[in-house]
């Protein structure tokens, strides 16, 4: 009953928050692109009016381009475009006549999430297990080193990352695709040439997520298990001659859980180091859709990518936050413990 | 080996202190020499943006019989698609990063740290509204949102760049500033100077942010390489008009127009400012390791 109650709670509180952030992100690019030089919503209105549409058809014809009118004052363009996107219609695209944005964005969101959930997990394994490793043997060598490839891979920036591993793998030492994510010559499907191909070109920037999180990890980790190592229970259980085994695992359990709370945080990260990421690997993603419709100045497309991604990381924070409460017994249990 | 302290007289100056402190600092950086490795690394770097545009002509000269000449002992990490020296591009280009990190950092913790005290200071309701800003600040995608910022305002000059950066990035500090000053709100001393009638603003400038200073200074740097590798990225990414030589221009050129990535006759191009922003972070890393370690005490292995 009570468990229940906070876990609504939280999750109401998380989506409220989430909310607000939806809502200022959208205002954002609303009066961005109101505000770009040259303004490409009137332009679009009068070289419509140009090619011998009525006025009444271009405007409408804009509007089915940015979600606003391109008319009237600035309160009716806002609450025009909120409630094209309270309708989930995020206008449609400029570079690509007559596709919707949000069919773009939908075939593009598959080639990020996967690869970031599947760096991310990989990460979480490798920067925990390590994390410990270099916390029970922190005084030697091999701690050391452990904490400070840690504390570098945190510190380089993922496109760094990215283009050394380019440059080694798939230049100097080819053994790699450089890019693209998929060989065209095999059709789509479930064949085994397509998927092997697939996962051949996932692999560098698989590898370049995994990478870029691996650090915050294993120091997250380290210094966890660090503090409950001078915990009065781990004592207590050494001293009465538990297995080393299961002093590990309660070890393990009690550093691992604050580390939930930075998943979340971690997920939104990855989601943007998407966009160095895919634009190394011309990985066809949110970040790369993000980063062409810029350059091709398709302003509905870029306002609908930004939105998304914002959508993204505040569903991963409800996600992670859930994940929390569930393994967490005292969240579990209302806090009181 | 070990550094003598001499026993302090009676009535020890503000002189004698400091020195006992540049003591300390020099015990600490003697002890790990990885650790002076990177105080030489940032000075040879502060060195590069002070000096660096001075040691060239201010058009780089260029040899039309070199474009993408392999590294050689007048061109140690090649030439450029117009045959300009490489080195020299990243020695000139410095002086823009170095500005542009120094900037951001200032704003990030001017504004972090105010808001932090502010917040943690004050309590009660300013607290609960500053700290839902703080989380709207660290909870919105950054990058994003300088992409589609940069569709309107192409905030190129360092300055600019700063500022924008820096308005973007202050949620870290004031979080931590802010659980700082909750802490030590509650220590005897700041209780004592409240006690003794003391005005706020001495209780905050002159007990607060001392003992916060250190702190400060440490998120200061790690703000510096926040803001060197988010405007390399930007400038990678070409969203932003090339004005000014900068290692992000360099990285740009090289993966997009040099095609260093399929052919290795461009790598040297590509490697040189990666180099340059990797040696950046390793002196800051192990200066900040060793900042740690004067500042904090209880880290101290005596």
């Amino acid at each position: 009953m009570t468990r229940g109650a906070a876990i609504t709670r939280r999750v109401a509180g998380h989506l409220a928050r989430g909310v607000v952030m939806i809502w200022v992100v959208a205002t954002v690019s609303f009066f961005i692109i109101r505000e770009i030089p040259g303004d490409p919503v009137q332009g679009m209105y009068e070289s419509l009016l140009q090619k011998g549409m009525s006025p009444q058809q271009a405007e409408r014809a804009t509007a089915v381009l940015y979600g606003f009118l391109p008319k009237g004052t600035l309160w009716d363009q806002y609450v025009g475009y909120m409630g094209s996107l309270l309708h989930g219609d995020l206008g449609q695209s400029l570079s690509t006549p007559g596709v919707q944005v949000t069919h773009l964005i939908g075939a593009a969101a598959s080639w990020t999430v996967l690869p970031v959930l599947a760096g991310t997990l990989l990460s979480f394994l490798l920067g925990v297990t390590m994390g410990v490793y270099a916390a029970i043997r922190r005084s030697g060598k091999l701690g050391d080193l452990l904490a400070l490839s840690g504390s570098l891979l945190h510190g380089i920036p993922v496109y760094v990352i990215g283009l050394l591993l380019t440059a080694i793998f798939a230049t100097l030492w080819p053994i790699l695709p450089s890019g693209g994510p998929v060989d065209v010559d095999y059709v789509p499907g479930l064949n085994p040439g397509y998927i092997g191909s697939l996962l051949y070109h996932a692999v560098l920037p698989v590898v370049t997520y995994t990478l870029a999180s691996y650090g915050g990890w294993i120091l997250a980790m380290k210094s966890n298990v660090v503090a409950v190592l001078g915990d009065d229970f781990i004592l207590a259980a050494e001293l009465r001659g538990l297995k080393r085994g299961i002093v590990f695992r309660y070890l393990a359990r009690n550093a691992i859980l604050p580390l939930f709370t930075i998943l979340a945080l971690s997920i939104g990260m990855l989601f943007g180091g998407s966009i160095f990421i895919e634009e190394i690997f011309n990985y066809p993603g949110l970040g790369l859709l993000l980063v062409n419709s810029i350059s091709s100045r398709d302003y509905a497309l870029m306002g609908g990518t930004f939105l998304i991604i914002t959508v993204g990381i505040v569903v991963a924070n409800i996600v992670a936050d859930l994940l929390y409460t569930v393994i967490d017994p005292r969240v579990r249990s209302g806090g009181t413990a | 080996m070990t550094v003598t302290v001499l026993p302090e007289v009676a009535g020890t100056s503000r002189a004698t202190l400091r020195r006992n402190f540049w003591r300390g600092v020099w015990r600490v950086l003697r002890r790990k020499p990885s650790r002076m490795a990177g105080v030489g690394i940032v000075a040879l770097f502060a060195l590069m943006g002070a000096f660096g545009p001075l040691l060239y002509p201010a058009n780089l000269p260029r040899d039309d019989n070199a474009l993408y000449a392999p590294p050689s002992l007048a061109h140690p990490f090649g030439t450029d698609f117009e045959g300009t020296d490489v080195l020299a591009l990243v020695v000139t280009g410095a002086r823009y990063v170095l500005l542009t990190g120094l900037a951001t950092a200032f704003i990030t913790v001017a504004l972090g740290t105010a808001i932090g005290l502010f917040a943690g200071f004050r309590r009660g309701r300013w607290d609960t509204a500053l700290m839902r800003l703080t989380d709207l600040n660290l909870a919105i995608p950054g990058l994003p949102l300088l992409l589609v910022l940069s569709t309107v305002w192409k905030f190129t000059s360092p300055l600019e760049m700063g500022l924008v950066l820096g308005l973007l990035g202050w949620g870290g500090v004031a979080r931590a500033v802010r659980s700082q000053t909750l802490s030590l709100r509650e220590r005897g001393f700041i209780e004592a100077a409240r006690g003794l009638g003391l005005p706020t603003r001495h209780i905050v400038g002159r007990e607060l942010l001392p003992s916060m200073a250190p702190y400060i200074a440490m998120n200061m740097l790690i703000a510096v390489t926040g803001a060197v590798y988010a405007q390399v990225g930007l400038f990678f990414l070409g969203v932003l008009p090339f004005e000014a030589n900068n290692w992000g221009v360099m990285l740009n050129l090289a993966v997009f127009s040099g095609g260093a990535l399929t052919t290795p006759a461009a790598l040297p191009y590509l490697l040189a400012p990666l180099l340059a922003i990797l040696l950046l972070t390793l002196g800051i890393v192990l200066i900040v390791d060793a900042m740690d370690e004067i500042f904090n005490p209880r880290l101290r292995e005596e």
